[in-house]
C-alpha cells in the first residue's frame, strides 16, 4: 500500500517504526493535495511549509527514542472554521476573508500534542450554512467520487480531502448533519459525538446549542482514535462536560454484536427515499442480525415529522445573534457608510452571501415578539418531546440504524437555487443532533452507478463509545472505504 | 422637598450595581478599568474575537447571590443566562449577556425609612448581567451631536453588573431616593460594590406612573440617564409635574422611555413603545446553567456579615442610643466598627457615640477624609473619652487633642503635651493661685460685679473664661465657679 492510502493509525505506527517518515508522509499529502485539488477545490488554504518544518521536528522526537503520541506524524486538514493561530480563518465568507486569529482552537492544539500535522485549510459553505460546500468564497467543492456531483456539506472540504487521499483524518463541525452527510456523500466514516464530548473553543459558531466538533477517517478505528484526543473537559468551554470519558478506541475491538439490542428506522415509505439508501439500511439490519444483535423496527415519528422545522428555528434563531459580531468594528471586513447604521448595512450586505443572510434575517425574525410565542417557543417543547422519544428508545435498545441521508450525492448546482429542498436533505440528521447524540455515517459500499451508499448508527447521549463499536463491527464485515482518485463518473471505467 | 400630586405616585427602580469582583463576568479582565487607556483592558473574550466561549465568573454568581440574601430574595437552584440582542458599537458581541425568566435571586423586600415612615419595598428579583463599553465622541461637549466619527472602548464591556428590580412600591421621589440608599448602604455591608453612582457603580432606572381617578394605574414612562441621588429626586419631580399637566389638560401619557437633561433638569423622551427595541432574548448556549447547591446557599448566608438593621437593632439593645444616633454610626459598617472598637477599647458608649458622632466626622470632613483613612485609633480615643470623662482634662482641650491626633500619627501623650495641657488635671492650690492673679489683674470688671451691675452675668462668664483658657483648660469648670463664686464673695 501506498503512504496515502493507510490509515491515521497505520501511518502512525509506520513513521515510529521507521518504516517512512513524517518528513515522506506530509510529501506524499502534499503530492495527492497538488495533483487533485486544482480540480477537487478542497483546500482553501495549504500549510506546506509549516507542515514540512513539523514533520522534521516530529522525525527528529523519533530519532531520539523520542514519542510524538498517538498520531505521530499524521497528516491532517481542518475545516476553515477552526481557529488556527496566525493562519487565515475564513469561514469561507468575505467577511473574514483576510482574518487571522491569535489562538488555536482547543481541538486543534489536541491534535497537534498528539503528534498530528496540520497539513491545510478546508472548504465548506460559509459559516457552516449548507449542505453541499457550494457557498463559498473559493467555490465549489466537488465529490472525488463524482467530480460532477457535491460532496455534500458542510464540511464538504474535509470530506473529499480524505476521500481523495489527501490525509487518512480531518476534522469537521457537525451542526445539523455537516459531517455524517459529507461523509455519506463522500463514501468515507463521520461521527458527530454527543453534544458537549468535544470542546468548542475556538470553533467559529453556527448554532452554539448544536455545533459540535466531528471527525472524518476512512476507518471506525480512526474515528475513535480521534476521539480519543478530541473528547476531554476544556475549562476555556463550559458547555463540554467534565466527565471521565471511556478509552474509545477499546470500544472498537467488539468482535461480534451478540446481546446487542439494535433498532432499525421503519417509520417511512421505502418510496420517501432513495432505493438503493434503502437497500443500504435494510442490509445493514441484516448484517447486525448475522453478527448476533438483536433487530426490531423502530419508528421516531415526532423527530421525523417536525425534526427539520425545529432545527431550522434553533439553528438560525442562535446563528442570527452569534454572527451579530460581524460588524467591521473589531476585525474582519470593513466597509464605511455615512451612518453607523449604514455603516453596518454596508459591511454585513456585501460580506455575507445571500444564504448567510437569509438565514440570519429569518433567525432575527423568529425571535422577534409574536414570532417567538409562534415558533421558538414552539421549537423548544417539540425538542423536549423528542428528548422523551429518544430516551423512550434508549431504554428498549442499545443503538439505532436509521438513513445518513434520503438522496445519493446530487449534482453540482441543483440544490443550490431551493433552499428547502436542500434543508429537507437534512431529515435524517437534525433530530439526532437536536437530541445531543452521537450519530456516525457508515460507509455501506457503491451502488451500481459507483455512488456512495451509507447508513447512520445513533447511540444515547454519550452513549458514543457504543456506535464506534457496533460501526466498527459492521465495519469489519463490510470492509472499510479506501481512497480514490478523483474522477467524473463515466469517464473512467 | 415634598411634592404635590394629586393623583398618586406610583414608582419603581431597577438599579445596576457594578459587582466587587476582580475580574469581568466573562473573562480575565480586570475589572478597575477608570483611567486606563482605551481598549487596553481587553481580551479575546470581551472582543467577542470568533471562536472564543464565555467562562462565568463564580465570583460575581457569590457575590449576587450574597445580595440577594441581604434583599431576602430566594437563590435560585438553577438559573441560566441569555443574549440580548441589539446592535450598538459598545456591544462587541451584539448581544448582551443577561439572565431573563430564570435569574439567580428571585423576590423579596428591602425595609426603608423616609421622612420618619417606614416602608417596605418589595424586589422583584435580582440578575447578573455583563456591562457594555463605552463610546467616545471627539466633540467639544462630548456629545454624539456634530461628531465626525465615534470611538469605542471597551475597557467597561464584560464588567459584572446586578441589576435589582423593585416591585413599584415607592410612592415619592424621596422614597425612591431613600430606597437607594439603603440599597447602597446594603451593598457595602455586604462587600458586593462601593454603589458609587457618580463613578457609574450604582445606576439607576426609573419607572413612574400617575394612578388613574378609578384607581387603575397610569401609562409608565422609563426615565433613565440619573447620575446622582439628587438627580434621581429632581428627575421623578419633573416627571410628576410633567405628567400632572399632560392629564390635567386633558391630555394622554405615552408609554416611553426619557432621559434626564441634568444641565437643563428636564427629562426629554428617546424612544417610545413603538420604535422600542425588541431584544429577541434567547438562552445563551455558550454557557452551562448556573446550578447552586443547597451547601452553596448554606455557606452563603453563614458568610453574610451582620445587616444594617441587625446592627441597628443591636446598637439600640446593647448601648442604649437613639434613634438618631444609631442612623449616623450604622450607616456605614465602617464608621460602625470604629465606634464599637472605641467603646470596646473603655470608652463609656453614650459619650463615645457623640465623639464620633460629632467630633471624629467633624474633623475627617475637615481634613476630607473618609473613615477608613481616620488617624486617631479607637484605642487613643477611647482613652481621651475617658481623660475627658475623668475631668483629668477638659472637653475643649480633648478636642484640640482629637484635632492633632486625627492630622499626626503620634500617641494621645505627645498630642496633649503638643495642646500645651499638662497631663493631669490643675490642683486646687494651682486654680486658687491662678483666680487670685486673675482677680488682681482686672479690677475693673471685679469692681462692676461686686456694685451688682453684672445683671446679665457676663462679667462673671468673662472671668471663667480667663480661667479656663490661663489653665490651658485644664481647671474643672465646676471646681472654677465655685472657687471663683466664693472669692468674689469674700471680696465683698
Amino acid at each position: 500500500m501506498e503512504i496515502h492510502e493507510l490509515t491515521a493509525k497505520e501511518t502512525a505506527k509506520a513513521i515510529k517504526d521507521k518504516k517512512f517518515s513524517a518528513v515522506e508522509a506530509v510529501r506524499s499529502s502534499m503530492a495527492r493535495i497538488s495533483k487533485y485539488d486544482g480540480v477537487v477545490n478542497a483546500l482553501i488554504t495549504v500549510l506546506e511549509e509549516d507542515a514540512l518544518r513539523r514533520a522534521g521536528e516530529i522525525d527528529a522526537l523519533i530519532a531520539r527514542g523520542e514519542d510524538p503520541g498517538p498520531l505521530a506524524g499524521v497528516p491532517y486538514i481542518v475545516k476553515d472554521n477552526f481557529c488556527t493561530r496566525g493562519v487565515r480563518t475564513t469561514c469561507s465568507s468575505h467577511i473574514l476573508e483576510n482574518w487571522k486569529p491569535t489562538y488555536n482552537a482547543s481541538p486543534v492544539n489536541y491534535m497537534n500534542a498528539a503528534g498530528a500535522i496540520l497539513m491545510a485549510k478546508s472548504n465548506l459553505d460559509e459559516f457552516a450554512m449548507g449542505s453541499s460546500t457550494e457557498n463559498s468564497i473559493i467555490g465549489p467543492t466537488k465529490n472525488p467520487r463524482d467530480l460532477g456531483r457535491v460532496p455534500g456539506g458542510s464540511s464538504g472540504g474535509s470530506a473529499a480531502a480524505v476521500a481523495s487521499g489527501y490525509v487518512p483524518l480531518a476534522l469537521g463541525t457537525d451542526t445539523g448533519g455537516s459531517v455524517r452527510q459529507p461523509a455519506a456523500f463522500c463514501g468515507i466514516q463521520g461521527i458527530k459525538p454527543s453534544y458537549g464530548e468535544v470542546s468548542r473553543y475556538g470553533i467559529i459558531a453556527y448554532c452554539s446549542a448544536l455545533d459540535q466538533v466531528s471527525p472524518l477517517a476512512r476507518s471506525v478505528e480512526d474515528l475513535a482514535l480521534a476521539m480519543e484526543i478530541l473528547a476531554r473537559p476544556d475549562p476555556n468551554d463550559t458547555t463540554c462536560d467534565g466527565y471521565a470519558r471511556p478509552k474509545f478506541s477499546d470500544a472498537t475491538a467488539m468482535k461480534d454484536l451478540k446481546g446487542c439490542r439494535i433498532g432499525v428506522f421503519a417509520g417511512f415509505e421505502a418510496s420517501e427515499m432513495d432505493s438503493d439508501l434503502y437497500g443500504a439500511l435494510t442490509r445493514a439490519g441484516d448484517i447486525c442480525r448475522e453478527a448476533g444483535a438483536v433487530i426490531e423496527p423502530i419508528d421516531l415519528p415526532i423527530a421525523v415529522k417536525y425534526g427539520v422545522a425545529t432545527y431550522y428555528v434553533t439553528a438560525l434563531a442562535d446563528a442570527s445573534s452569534k454572527l451579530g459580531c460581524y460588524d467591521g468594528i473589531r476585525y474582519g471586513t470593513h466597509i464605511e457608510g455615512a451612518t453607523l447604521a449604514d455603516m453596518y448595512a454596508n459591511t454585513r450586505t456585501s460580506s455575507f452571501s445571500e444564504e448567510v443572510r437569509r438565514r440570519i434575517i429569518l433567525g432575527a425574525c423568529l425571535l422577534t415578539e409574536g414570532f417567538y410565542q409562534n415558533y421558538y417557543g414552539p421549537a423548544l417543547k417539540v425538542r423536549t418531546k423528542m428528548a422523551e422519544e429518544f430516551e423512550d428508545v434508549f431504554s428498549k435498545y442499545d443503538a439505532y440504524l436509521l438513513p445518513t441521508t434520503p438522496s445519493l450525492p446530487y449534482p453540482l448546482g441543483t440544490k443550490e437555487t431551493d433552499p428547502n429542498r436542500m434543508y429537507l436533505g437534512d431529515v435524517f440528521t437534525v433530530p439526532i443532533s437536536l437530541g445531543g447524540l452521537p450519530g456516525l455515517s457508515l460507509s455501506m459500499g457503491f451502488n451500481s452507478a459507483n455512488l456512495p451508499l451509507s447508513v447512520q448508527i445513533v447511540g444515547s447521549r454519550y452513549g458514543d463509545s457504543k456506535v464506534l463499536g457496533i460501526a466498527a463491527a459492521l465495519e469489519r464485515l463490510i470492509g472499510r472505504p479506501t481512497v480514490c482518485d478523483p474522477r467524473k463518473l463515466g469517464e473512467v471505467a | 422637598m415634598a411634592v404635590v400630586s394629586k393623583r398618586p405616585i406610583v414608582i419603581g427602580l431597577e438599579v445596576h450595581i457594578q459587582l466587587n469582583t476582580d475580574t469581568k463576568l466573562f473573562c480575565s479582565c480586570s475589572t478597575d478599568y477608570i483611567g486606563h487607556t482605551p481598549n487596553s483592558n481587553t481580551c479575546p473574550i470581551c472582543l467577542a474575537v470568533p471562536g472564543t466561549l464565555p467562562l462565568l465568573n463564580d465570583c460575581a454568581v457569590e457575590l449576587g447571590s450574597r445580595m440577594g440574601l441581604g434583599l431576602h430574595g430566594e437563590i435560585q437552584r438553577y438559573s441560566n443566562f441569555h443574549r440580548k440582542n441589539y446592535f450598538y458599537p459598545d456591544l462587541a458581541k451584539a448581544y448582551q449577556i443577561t439572565q431573563y425568566g430564570l435569574t439567580i435571586s428571585d423576590g423579596g423586600y428591602l425595609d426603608i425609612e423616609s421622612e420618619g415612615k417606614p416602608r417596605r419595598v418589595r424586589i422583584h428579583h435580582l440578575h447578573l448581567e455583563e456591562d457594555a463599553g463605552k463610546l467616545v465622541h471627539p466633540t467639544a461637549d462630548g456629545r454624539l451631536t456634530g461628531a465626525a466619527y465615534s470611538l469605542v472602548d471597551y475597557n467597561r464591556g464584560g464588567v459584572p453588573l446586578s441589576e435589582i428590580v423593585s416591585e413599584p412600591d415607592m410612592s415619592s421621589p424621596a422614597e425612591a431616593r431613600d430606597y437607594v440608599i439603603r440599597l447602597r448602604q446594603l451593598a457595602r455591608y455586604l462587600d458586593v460594590s462601593d454603589g458609587e453612582m457618580e463613578s457609574g457603580s450604582l445606576r439607576v432606572d426609573a419607572n413612574i406612573s400617575l394612578t388613574n381617578p378609578d384607581g387603575s394605574l397610569g401609562t409608565r414612562v422609563e426615565i433613565k440617564n440619573m447620575n446622582s441621588l439628587k438627580s434621581l429626586e429632581r428627575a421623578l419631580e419633573y416627571e410628576i409635574s410633567r405628567q400632572n399637566k399632560v392629564l390635567d389638560s386633558g391630555g394622554r401619557i405615552i408609554q416611553e422611555t426619557r432621559l434626564w437633561d441634568d444641565a437643563e433638569e428636564v427629562t426629554r423622551s428617546m424612544r417610545n413603545k413603538e420604535t422600542a427595541s425588541d431584544y429577541r432574548y434567547y438562552p445563551e448556549m455558550d454557557l452551562a446553567p448556573i446550578v447552586i447547591t443547597d451547601d452553596q446557599i448554606e455557606a452563603f448566608k453563614r458568610s453574610m456579615p451582620e445587616l444594617p438593621w441587625e446592627k441597628r437593632e443591636r446598637f439600640e439593645k446593647s448601648f442604649g442610643l437613639a434613634y438618631e444616633e444609631i442612623a449616623i454610626l450604622t450607616e456605614r459598617k465602617e464608621l460602625a466598627r470604629y465606634y464599637e472598637d472605641t467603646v470596646e477599647a473603655g470608652a463609656p458608649p453614650a459619650r463615645a457615640a457623640n465623639w464620633v458622632r460629632m467630633e471624629v466626622l467633624r474633623a475627617l470632613n475637615e481634613l476630607g477624609q473618609d473613615i477608613t483613612d481616620c488617624k486617631v485609633k479607637p484605642s487613643a480615643l477611647a482613652e481621651l473619652v475617658k481623660k475627658v470623662e475623668s475631668k483629668e482634662i477638659s472637653s475643649t482641650i480633648g478636642k484640640e487633642v482629637l484635632d492633632v491626633l486625627a492630622r499626626e500619627n503620634i500617641t494621645l501623650e505627645d498630642a496633649i503635651k503638643r495642646t500645651g495641657a499638662s497631663v493631669g488635671r490643675i490642683t486646687s492650690e494651682s486654680l486658687d493661685a491662678l483666680i487670685d492673679k486673675i482677680l488682681g489683674g482686672n479690677p475693673d470688671v471685679v469692681d462692676t460685679i461686686k456694685s451688682g451691675q453684672d445683671k446679665k452675668g457676663g462679667k462673671l462668664k468673662f472671668l471663667q473664661g480667663l480661667i479656663m483658657k490661663e489653665s490651658k483648660g485644664q481647671a474643672d469648670p465646676r471646681e472654677a465657679s465655685e472657687t471663683l463664686a466664693k472669692k468674689l464673695e469674700g471680696l465683698c
